[in-house]
């Protein structure tokens, strides 16, 4: 899922990661639009460097499989999109869902990640099934597939869901903890940060099977929304690169970097 | 004698020639900017708002944000003013303690971004209790009101003391000295007076009070840049709902500005006013 909206003025902190030793290819640096941060895609450490599930995968087909140079840019999700078509930046990564609607104004790569759109409650929370989140608040950050997630659960219920939309998914958390809403709809990998580290003790993913169970996808044991993909958003225009990704993503998936990635963020 | 007269003769005959050409130019300019943004407000209209999305988002999510925004307003509004007459009396005690104290919260609240103090009260005070303890339900409106609150109540103080102090100090001490107490006198005599002086300054704060409840929407509260950014986040379109919001915000901010002008004729004893 996705993502997010944000604010406004995200103090333009354009985390430029520019990395040595790219001599040998085109001279153009990919610049890579992100909503920074969305952790544990793009994110940065107290020492203020750029990480992540995204930023890795960046460097491993960028650098390591393209020989290009690349930088983030940091940029708003909820404008994203319109920015890549302005030509701001080049390309998207951004924890970004491949759906429909944005199919009509970039083209995605090959899928790189599947998330699932999970529920995460107080620990001492009653809630145990979709049909107990009847009558109650519940957060998610604004312009994201869980978001969107909430909205169709609301339709579900009847129209008995009170959601809260927060600009980043740390408020949305903190409103959690705060009892300002008692549940977050949220991807499952973004969640499971939360759950396992600040919120450990405090706060728990509601179990169970859902959407990931009926499409027969290897979902992670919580009660599940929705299935989506990860993609890399191109301009429609952008073909020729875009394939050259996709063939760098599929190297990269063969030789076991991205595995070696993967495991480095969301294993266990 | 003669010289001197001519010379002024020509002076006068260029500086009217100058304010003619003067005010030509500024017609000119004036005429062309309105024809720029008439173009380019038909253009909008007519080629960029998507009618029937347009109809679709009035009612429910522009509708309810608009009398969300309008109730938010009505009470922090209320409320600031009286926090601020408290803050603009406790701002000119001769307790230099109390003096003292106004000046610092004037100061936190002038010198500090609205934004900060909002998520200092929505983010900041439910952490001084235990995770998932926080006793009030929907705090993201108090803090809200709160946070409106407090910090227009800190400019309008700031107001209501400029406007005391432009008062001569003779109409305080002959009130005094007619026997009247301090409060009789600030009450009677001096603040009549230092609120007309004030009005044009609070009435601006007001204005801006109504501009700043759309930073409301990082406390998820659904008002209109919310339902702005809801929108726009799923259509991808940006014209219609920009559309929607200003002629939101204008359906507040024109009709408040002219209260705030009727009130300021209405105090003005020039005019014939009541005072």
């Amino acid at each position: 899922m996705d993502r997010r909206t944000y604010l406004k003025a995200t103090g333009g902190a354009a985390a430029a990661l520019s990395f040595a030793g790219c001599t040998g290819g085109s001279n153009e640096t990919i610049s890579i639009g992100s909503d920074i941060p969305y952790r544990p895609f793009e994110y940065e450490t107290t020492d203020g460097e750029l990480t992540g599930f995204d930023v890795d995968i960046a460097e491993a087909i960028f650098a390591g499989e393209l020989d290009m140079e690349y930088e983030f840019q940091q940029t708003s999700f909820d404008t994203i999109i319109p920015s890549l078509n302005n030509g701001n930046f080049r390309i998207i990564m951004s924890a970004m869902t491949i759906n429909d609607e944005r199919d009509e104004q970039v083209d995605f790569s090959d899928p790189y990640f599947t998330a699932y759109q999970t529920i995460v409650v107080r620990e001492g929370s009653d809630i145990t099934s979709k049909e107990d989140m009847a009558g109650i608040r519940v957060g998610v950050q604004k312009g994201t597939t869980g978001a969107g997630a909430a909205q169709g659960l609301k339709e579900e219920l009847g129209g008995d869901l009170k959601i809260n939309e927060y600009d980043q998914i740390p408020d949305a958390f903190s409103a959690l903890l705060n009892n300002q809403v008692d549940a977050v709809i949220n991807d499952n990998t973004v969640s499971a940060e939360f759950v396992n580290g600040e919120g450990d003790g405090d706060v728990r993913f509601v179990e169970g099977e859902g959407a990931a169970a009926e499409e027969g996808e290897n979902a992670p044991p919580y009660l599940t929304l929705t299935v989506e993909n990860y993609g890399i958003a191109f301009r429609q225009d952008d073909d020729e690169f875009r394939e050259e990704v996709n063939g760098a993503l599929a190297a990269i998936r063969e030789d076991g970097t991205y595995d070696e990635i993967y495991n480095e963020y969301f294993a266990g | 004698m003669a010289t001197d007269t001519g010379r002024q003769r020509d002076a006068s005959v260029l500086d009217k020639l100058d304010d003619n050409r003067f005010r030509q130019i500024g017609m000119l300019g004036t005429a062309l900017f309105a024809l720029v943004v008439a173009v380019f407000i038909s253009y909008i209209l007519l080629a960029r708002v998507d009618y029937p999305l347009l109809i679709n988002i009035i009612y429910p999510q522009f509708t309810f944000a608009f009398l969300r925004v309008i109730g938010i307003i009505l009470i922090s509004g209320v409320l600031a003013v009286v926090a601020g007459v408290i803050v603009g009396l406790a701002r000119v005690s001769k307790t230099g303690l109390t003096r003292a104290i106004a000046k610092g919260y004037i100061e936190f609240f002038r010198g500090t971004p609205l934004l900060f103090q909002l998520f200092v009260i929505y983010l900041g005070v439910p952490q001084l209790w235990p995770p998932g303890q926080f006793p009030i339900q929907g705090f993201n409106y108090y803090a809200a009101v709160i946070g409106l609150t407090m910090n227009h109540a800190a400019y309008v103080g700031e107001a209501l003391r400029g406007g005391i102090e432009s008062i001569p100090k003779g109409q305080m001490e002959a009130a005094r000295s007619l026997g009247m107490s301090y409060i009789q006198s600030m009450r009677e005599v001096v603040l009549p007076q230092a609120w007309r002086n004030s009005l044009a300054a609070i009435g601006n704060d007001q204005v801006i009070l109504v501009k700043d409840t759309s930073l409301l929407t990082v406390l998820a509260i659904p008002e209109l840049l919310s339902a702005f950014r809801q929108v726009n986040s799923a259509t991808f379109d940006a014209w219609t709902p920009i559309v929607l919001v200003a002629v939101a915000y204008l359906m507040i901010t024109i009709p408040l500005g002219k209260l705030i002008r009727m009130l300021e004729a209405r105090a003005d004893p020039a005019a014939g006013g009541e005072h």
